[in-house]
């Protein structure tokens, strides 16, 4: 078959379709759902009980705000990315907050250390980070899924990166107002290691779970 | 290209159309064998009309349509070396055999001359079991029904009469 061909075919397809709404919408969609799914959960598990002194704490906040911006703007790259022709930049919005996230913990680190030498940044095992984490961003990570395969699967590695970095950064989110697990080194190790597997493990399911829809109209 | 999101089949068959000669130069000049460039187009036309409800009317057109060209083509790339690991291509087809001693073997025992000689060297009864059963293939018991002989006796006769023939054979060669 020739291309002139498959264009009168397609053109004859072409039935009305519903535009994709802006990365901005869907990304307030996003939020809405996932943040009220996200407070659930906290809930369930019930607050920590320093949390009103803990937010005093201009660190934790810092720290807390960064890991929710994360998932805010990686979510919203995650969007961009399916929009073909939107600028690259966009694909590293959420760059500067997790830099932002880095910062802080690598600044409690070093304060551990200042503070009490190899001591204060002693590491053990926390089995209830990557379970909490996993288990806060199952619903926001699948919706991210269901709401990224209306777009286009122009960039997918990125996209399903990003899709995961947004649903394990609220996941973290959530459970630094849960778990009462402060020490920055284990903070950094368990929870923001947890988010960067599961960004790692959407990058590697990228191909598969965003492959080129089929059109749906007859290939003969 | 808002026109065809909203169903506008003239004005989408339109655009199309315009687009093609792009979408040929923009696939020849990132590939490089000519042959495939329509199969890419096509693959293109596809994809971007499966997204299409994806273009943002407030954007321009060229970007989002060259983005999807572009993916396009990476992924045809990527389809065709992993291809290619598996096959190789070649101008003149390999020889299977390399030097004449092989290839003297099989005219050896391919020398009708030998074979014709061997067989009237035969008895009668070999002769017409082994034409029977071997040449023409018939079963041994059409065979038996042909001749009159027993099954027992035509098996008989094959087996001596393969002996004889290997045996005129290697002694002539």
């Amino acid at each position: 078959m020739q291309p002139e061909e498959l264009v009168k075919i397609l053109a004859a397809d072409a039935t009305p379709v519903r535009r994709l709404s802006p990365p901005m919408v869907r990304l307030v969609i996003w939020l809405g759902i996932s943040v009220a799914y996200a407070a659930l959960v906290v809930w369930l598990m019930g607050l920590r009980p320093d949390i009103a002194s803990k937010l005093a704490d201009t660190r934790f906040a810092v720290e807390l705000a960064a890991t929710f911006m994360t998932a805010v703007l990686a979510a919203l790259a995650a969007f961009c990315a399916g929009c073909p022709g939107r600028p690259i930049w966009e694909r590293y919005a959420p760059l500067p907050a997790l830099a932002l996230w880095i910062l802080s913990l690598g600044e409690g680190c070093w304060r551990s250390f200042a503070a009490g030498g190899t001591e204060g940044l002693s590491f053990r095992l926390d089995f209830v980070c990557l379970p909490s984490i996993v288990l806060v961003s199952l619903v926001p990570g699948a919706l991210m899924l269901m709401m990224i395969r209306r777009g286009a699967p122009t960039a997918p590695i990125t996209t399903t990166a990003l899709a995961a970095l947004a649903a394990g950064a609220l996941g973290a989110t959530a459970l630094r107002l849960f778990h009462a697990q402060d020490a920055s080194v284990m903070v950094l190790v368990w929870q923001f290691g947890s988010v960067a597997l599961l960004a790692g493990l959407g990058a590697l399911v990228g191909r598969r779970l965003l492959p080129w829809p089929s059109p749906g109209v007859a290939s003969s | 290209m808002r026109a065809a999101q909203d169903g506008d089949q003239s004005a989408y068959g339109a655009l199309l159309a315009e687009m093609l000669p792009i979408l040929r130069l923009f696939v020849r000049r990132k590939w490089g064998n000519a042959q495939d460039v329509d199969d890419i187009v096509q693959d293109i036309l596809l994809s971007l009309h499966a997204v299409r409800h994806t273009y943002d009317p407030s954007r321009p057109f060229l970007p989002w349509l060259l983005t999807i060209a572009y993916r396009r083509i990476a992924d045809a790339a990527r389809r065709s070396s992993s291809r290619s690991s598996y096959e190789t291509t070649v101008d003149v087809m390999p020889e299977t055999f390399a030097g004449g001693e092989p290839k003297s073997g099989q005219e050896r025992s391919d020398d009708q001359a030998a074979i014709q000689q061997s067989l009237a060297d035969l008895t009668t009864g070999q002769r017409e079991a082994i034409e029977l059963v071997k040449v023409q293939g018939l079963s041994l018991k059409e065979a038996s029904a042909v001749t009159g002989k027993s099954v027992a006796s035509l098996k008989v006769n094959i087996h001596r009469a393969v002996k004889a023939l290997r045996r005129s054979i290697t002694t002539k060669t």
